[in-house]
């Protein structure tokens, strides 16, 4: 399944993905999709088996979406966002 | 094809624009200045008396509309979210250096590629300047920097730029005694398109850079992060049609709108190194904003009032540029323009390394 996971900062989405290496979990990089939000900043689209939760979540996570062919599921969303 | 792939509306987009901003000459505006973020909030700035010099004052429709544009169009399509809280004191401070850089070079980032489209060759130059500042800004993004985030804030928030630029509208078109408006023949303040055609660019500018996410910094600098030639992609079109636009206008009509070359250019200078270092505060800043001065006008329009600060602090800066002489003319930089780049470019520095490394020794 793949999912995205949108931050607050780039050097949150770097952190995030470096956090995904360490699970395994395939991870890029990648402008937000525009489909997604109107918010120009870094992505991370990941795919995992597993089902991402809020624990998962970094201090600078916005939210972790999943992605059905661009259909979007929110799984966590920052409080105050 | 796979090129156009999710390109196709930024790239129409990009053209809509070039080609309005080269008739924004045709039907009035300074030659090579359809659109220029950075001189329409100078000249803004001046109609306000926040500065005096007599040739640069005019409440410019073309920002008025593209935040309205902007803000009308995230409120259709349920995109307006008021929201902020992240270091506005430090977007102030990169917003008015930025402005002192586009003051020194002549122009903005979207001021660049029109002057580019009209053959002003002065503005390659200044691309050199604004592509290392970029990657300068991008050295810091991918070692940590970060403004930390943003809040949700009450919707009132949101809505206070786009109600005050109606009430610049309204001041515009009522003209009191109060409102400074340059006089014929004095200078680039005086010459612009009529209310309504400035107004309307103004919208449609503002509409397509909401829905395309335009912005003139990000497309190098998603180059550079993820190899995404989407917004890089925009900024070529509107070049394309300017140019194109240029060179058929110049065909068709008795002006000129196109000429090639370094010397004699409308609302410019030769001076290639202080070109150079000017966009490169200016793209060093915007990076460390997260956009150009256009993208952070639509954002403002979106509700975002951290974009809302940058933009108070191009505004203060347009002020400071010509109450102490730091703005360049046709006739070169200013001694105090050349120092106040150097200072620009040493804070915007420091407040890089503050929110790189700072955040890191405090941890």
């Amino acid at each position: 399944m793949t999912y995205i996971a949108t931050f607050f900062t780039h050097f949150g989405a770097i952190e995030f993905k470096r956090a995904c290496a360490s699970r395994a979990w395939e991870a890029r990089l990648s402008p937000v999709p525009r489909s997604l939000s109107s918010s120009c900043g870094t992505c991370v689209i990941f795919k995992t088996d597993d089902v991402p939760s809020p624990v998962d979540a970094t201090e600078d996570t916005e939210q972790i979406v999943r992605d059905e062919d661009g259909v979007y599921t929110v799984l966590y969303r920052a409080e105050g966002s | 094809m796979s090129f156009l792939k999710n390109k196709t509306d930024i790239i129409v987009g990009g053209l809509i624009i070039g080609v309005v901003a080269a008739l924004l000459v045709l039907f009035g505006n300074p030659a090579n200045m359809g659109f220029c973020i950075a001189c329409f909030i100078r000249d803004t700035a001046g109609a306000l008396g926040l500065h005096r010099a007599a040739a640069v004052q005019y409440i410019r429709p073309e920002i008025i509309g593209i935040i309205l544009g902007a803000f009308l169009v995230a409120l259709v399509k349920k995109e307006f979210a008021p929201r902020g809280g992240s270091a506005p004191m430090t977007r102030f401070t990169l917003g008015f250096f930025v402005m002192i850089g586009c003051l020194m070079f002549l122009g903005c980032p979207f001021r660049m590629i029109v002057r580019m489209g009209g053959g002003d060759l002065n503005a390659l130059v200044g691309l050199v300047g604004f592509v290392c500042g970029i990657l300068t800004g991008v050295f810091f993004l991918n070692k940590g920097y970060s403004l930390k985030r943003t809040y949700s804030l009450p919707k009132l928030e949101g809505t206070i730029l786009p109600a005050a630029v109606v009430v610049l509208l309204i001041l515009l078109i009522l003209a009191p005694e109060f409102i400074f408006f340059s006089e014929a023949g004095a200078g680039p303040g005086a010459k612009h398109a009529a209310i309504a055609i400035s107004l309307a660019a103004g919208v449609i500018v503002g509409a397509i850079a909401q829905r395309t996410r335009l912005c003139m910094a990000g497309g190098v600098r998603d180059i550079v992060l993820f190899k995404d030639f989407r917004l890089i992609s925009g900024f070529v079109a509107i070049l394309v049609a300017a140019l194109i636009t240029n060179l058929i206008l110049t065909a068709a009509t008795p002006g000129s709108f196109f000429k090639l070359g370094f010397a004699e250019q409308a609302v410019a200078h030769t001076d290639g190194l202080w070109n150079s270092l000017g966009m490169y505060l200016v793209g060093f800043g915007a990076i460390l904003l997260g956009g150009c001065p256009l993208r952070q006008l639509v954002l403002a329009g979106e509700g975002n009032t951290d974009s809302a600060m940058a933009i108070l602090g191009l505004l203060v800066g347009a002020a400071f540029c010509h109450n102490f002489g730091l703005a360049s003319s046709a006739k070169g930089p200013t001694a105090n323009g050349q120092i106040a780049v150097i200072i620009g470019i040493v804070v915007v520095f420091i407040i890089a390394a503050v929110n790189t490394f700072g955040k890191k020794a405090d941890a």
